[in-house]
């Protein structure tokens, strides 16, 4: 079953791109409309042997780090104190769903005006995006704990500190990597508007460069890029959420 | 109780981003006091009524891109539920366009398409397509076995299956879809008409952060966030209305 599956996909993918070949090749043979994937991966091989494509993965790379680590720390402290503390939810809860439901690139051009074209910008974009999507899905995870749990907790006489660390934070952790998924898939889309927008490196700046210049192959390969990366992060959070979180059953997609 | 703490906060951050605005920072091209704001949204809306040509742009390419991704997802995903052979063909693609960042589409349409409604149209579509065809495919795949069984007991022919049993069964799964698309949507507004739009409220936040129109900036992702929340809550009203049966259900 898991052996057809794999066969037809990979056929699948193997065709359509013998046929993207063909289809560029004899019929179009316009460069610009749709280069062949084999001028695609030249593209790629030279712009990776110049060192080009190294500098800007890399600040990509930084930025998104940079930005997702922070959002993780600051998201799961607030979206815990959210779910706490009714008060401190209350407080935060009308400007976090604001937050929320606005388009991220609404904002970009905001964010860039305060902090410049930098790294900076793009660290608070992710940021931005990463934290709201953790805080709202911890604080649901902390609420929506099993009060039996807690009970528990309460006859085996656990500390607070105890509790927090044992119980509520583990029972909330398929929430939180919830957060996460939603939290990559936005961020990566945020970063790479900011990168368009105003940037000297990174894989946003070189779709707009290569767009700007009209080097479609270049454009391509940056595109094709761009969804291996979208891929693989999505893979290491769906691995890492039926590594950390096991008893929940994960969507296949 | 819990409406006064919200109301706190709510006006309580209003007075602290007015004093942050006129008393610390206090340079209009940074940041201005949510007077300002409301006061210009108030003349946008009302006085100049200089708002509405773009709310009126936006909202046409949001909704031929979000019915296009209907007409597209829904059978696409049925298709793919029904068929194990188109699924295992589609869903490498499948996976690959829905995990990229769809920004990265916009250059290359923009070269197939030029300046045109074309490419927004697009854009929009597939940042709302894969939720609604993951959605139905879901839906069309998890339906009871017992409905399955009944219907076959009955002896129901395919088509009356489908659409007795199959196809209500899997209308709360689409409508989340759909309410998923609505924010994907939205943000594909924005994207579509940074690139080369005349107008638009995703071209006015543009235009107004480039020229520091700070005031103008304001005025349009408020208005996003008041068409994000309209359209979410319009579509859970759906939601209740269409299979009240059912209370929460998500493919996220």
């Amino acid at each position: 079953m898991q052996r057809t599956e794999f066969r037809r996909g990979f056929l699948s993918v193997l065709g359509g791109l013998l046929l993207w070949e063909i289809l560029a090749r004899l019929l179009l043979e316009n460069e610009l409309l749709i280069p062949p994937p084999s001028s695609v991966i030249r593209s790629l091989w030279r712009l990776g042997l110049s060192g080009e494509l190294n500098r800007h993965l890399l600040a990509t790379l930084f930025e998104f780090v940079c930005g997702f680590s922070t959002a993780c720390v600051v998201g799961i402290l607030l979206g815990y104190l959210m779910g706490r503390y009714r008060w401190f939810d209350d407080l935060m809860e009308p400007w976090i769903a604001t937050l929320y439901s606005i388009p991220v690139i609404a904002f970009v051009p905001l964010i860039i005006i305060w902090f410049g074209i930098g790294l900076l910008s793009k660290i608070i974009v992710v940021f931005k995006i990463t934290a709201v999507a953790i805080m709202l899905n911890t604080a649901a995870g902390i609420k929506t704990i099993d009060p039996t749990l807690l009970e528990l907790a309460k006859s085996l006489r656990l500390s607070p500190w105890e509790t927090t660390y044992k119980i509520r934070l583990p029972a909330a952790l398929p929430y939180i990597i919830t957060g996460m998924r939603l939290g990559v898939g936005r961020a990566l889309l945020g970063v790479i508007v900011a990168e368009l927008m105003a940037a000297n490196a990174g894989l946003g700046y070189l779709l707009r460069d290569a767009s700007e210049t009209w080097d479609s192959p270049k454009l391509f390969v940056t595109v094709v890029l761009l969804a291996a990366i979208g891929m693989g992060s999505f893979t290491l959070i769906r691995k890492g959420e039926q590594k950390l979180a096991p008893w929940r059953e994960t969507a296949e997609w | 109780m819990k409406g006064i703490l919200k109301l706190i906060s709510i006006f309580g951050g209003g007075v602290l981003w007015h004093i942050l605005a006129t008393r610390v920072i206090n340079d209009s091209a940074l940041l201005v006091s949510p007077l300002v704001v409301i006061d210009k949204g108030y003349e946008m809306l009302f006085v100049t009524a200089d708002l509405y040509p773009h709310i009126y742009a936006s909202s046409s390419i949001f909704f031929l891109g979000i019915i296009l991704a209907t007409l597209v997802g829904v059978p696409l995903g049925f298709l793919m539920a029904l068929s194990p052979v188109v699924r295992d063909c589609l869903n490498p693609w499948m996976t690959a366009l829905y995990s990229t960042p769809r920004i990265a589409f916009a250059p290359v349409l923009l070269l197939w398409f030029g300046i045109d409604l074309a490419t927004k149209v697009a854009i929009v579509f597939l940042g709302c397509v894969f939720p609604i065809l993951i959605n139905s495919f879901y839906g069309m795949r998890v339906v009871s076995r017992e409905f399955v069984e009944v219907g076959r007991s009955f002896r129901l022919s395919r088509s009356r299956l489908f659409l007795k049993i199959l196809l209500p069964a899997s209308v709360p799964f689409i409508l989340s879809g759909l309410r998923l698309a609505v924010g994907r949507g939205l943000t594909g507004v924005a994207i579509a008409e940074w690139f080369g739009a005349t107008e638009g409220l995703g071209y006015m936040i543009f235009f107004a952060g480039q020229t520091l129109n700070i005031p103008v900036l304001f005025v349009g992702v408020a208005v996003f966030a008041l068409l994000g929340i309209l359209g979410f809550q319009v579509l859970k009203m759906i939601e209740e209305f269409a299979s009240p049966w059912r209370k929460e259900l998500e493919v996220k």
